[in-house]
């Protein structure tokens, strides 16, 4: 009798311990993931250089630091636009002496990417891609060597900016 | 069942809230500093390496005329920079002990910049042209000699060094 009440107690224990889960599987549990947009672009070079040289023998100057390669990550909508542009702060200048940004050329190497000419009046499309995704291409600078110029060392900067629409 | 209608409500909430800022335009920036060097250059070519007269009767060609002779001048300097192309002859005309004086030996120039006449000379270098600043001027030039009955029988010659400054 005795071993038969201990059976049943067994029994109804191990009918709750199993029937408790099964009611916890109906519910509901709800996942929210954020992919926000994001836009990121590093540049293999801070600074590039064009050499003096003879304009009857070099017409056209190559920067001194090869293709600069760019990288741009961007996080976007679904076929998302993101454009990579690239503007001058002001035409090449030494003291009072400039030479036009546009006489700063440069060849493209990669997908999205296009050739261009430098300018101190507008942003100028270096790349554009659509969607999502990280990529990476080249720049190769060349300078237009003319007699015509004054001497002196001509610095400016160039702003790219990575849109992520 | 309401506690799942609530649960719904918020989950909407959060991606509405989530989205606007999803579709935010994003951008990121990044720049080059470029330096361009340009330094101070000079550049003479001419159109001939040597002129030749050929002999003549006085009476018939009483002046001997060289074909223009084309320079051009290619100078890098400074803003305002005095571009100057000078020539002076290595010394008279000279076959063995004959000479005629180089200072007869005269030309005629065209172009911007450039002296429209002058007489060489051994003694001290004479402007052939002058301009200010960079650029690439042209021009010709023809020489002349006086061809005269009291020259003494010869070939002569004489070497014209031309020289361009830029500063």
């Amino acid at each position: 009798m005795r071993r038969r009440t201990l059976t049943a107690v067994l029994f109804v224990l191990i009918f709750c311990a199993f029937s408790r889960p099964v009611a916890g599987q109906t519910r509901n549990a709800t996942l929210n993931a954020s992919i926000n947009g994001l836009a990121r672009l590093s540049l293999s070079s801070a600074a590039i250089s064009f050499p003096d040289a003879d304009p009857d023998t070099v017409p056209s100057i190559q920067a001194t630091q090869g293709p600069i390669t760019l990288t741009a990550k961007a996080r976007t909508s679904p076929n998302g636009s993101i454009t990579l542009t690239v503007q001058a702060n002001d035409h090449l200048r030494s003291g009072v002496n400039t030479i036009p940004a546009s006489h700063i050329t440069w060849v493209a190497g990669g997908a999205g990417f296009t050739n261009g000419t430098l300018s101190a009046t507008s942003a100028q499309i270096v790349a554009v891609w659509t969607g999502s995704g990280v990529r990476s291409g080249t720049q190769t600078f060349f300078f237009k060597n003319l007699w015509s110029y004054a001497t002196g060392i001509y610095t400016l900067t160039m702003t790219y900016t990575l849109s992520a629409a | 069942m309401k506690k799942a209608v609530w649960s719904g409500a918020v989950a909407t909430a959060v991606l509405l809230l989530g989205s606007s800022t999803a579709f935010a335009q994003q951008t990121a920036t990044a720049s080059i500093a470029v330096t361009a060097s340009v330094n101070a250059k000079a550049k003479l070519t001419l159109g001939l390496a040597a002129i030749t007269f050929a002999d003549a009767d006085p009476d018939v060609t009483p002046l001997y005329t060289s074909a223009p002779v084309s320079v051009s001048v290619k100078a890098r300097t400074t803003v305002g920079g005095n571009v100057l192309l000078t020539v002076l002859a290595s010394g008279d005309l000279d076959s063995g002990s004959a000479t005629i004086p180089v200072t007869t030996l005269t030309w005629a120039a065209t172009g911007t910049g450039f002296a429209a006449n002058g007489a060489n000379s051994f003694t001290a270098a004479q402007t052939l042209g002058q301009w200010s600043g960079s650029g690439n001027p042209t021009g010709s030039h023809t020489l002349s000699l006086p061809n005269l009955w009291s020259y003494n029988t010869g070939t002569y010659t004489v070497t014209l060094n031309y020289t361009l400054t830029a500063p």
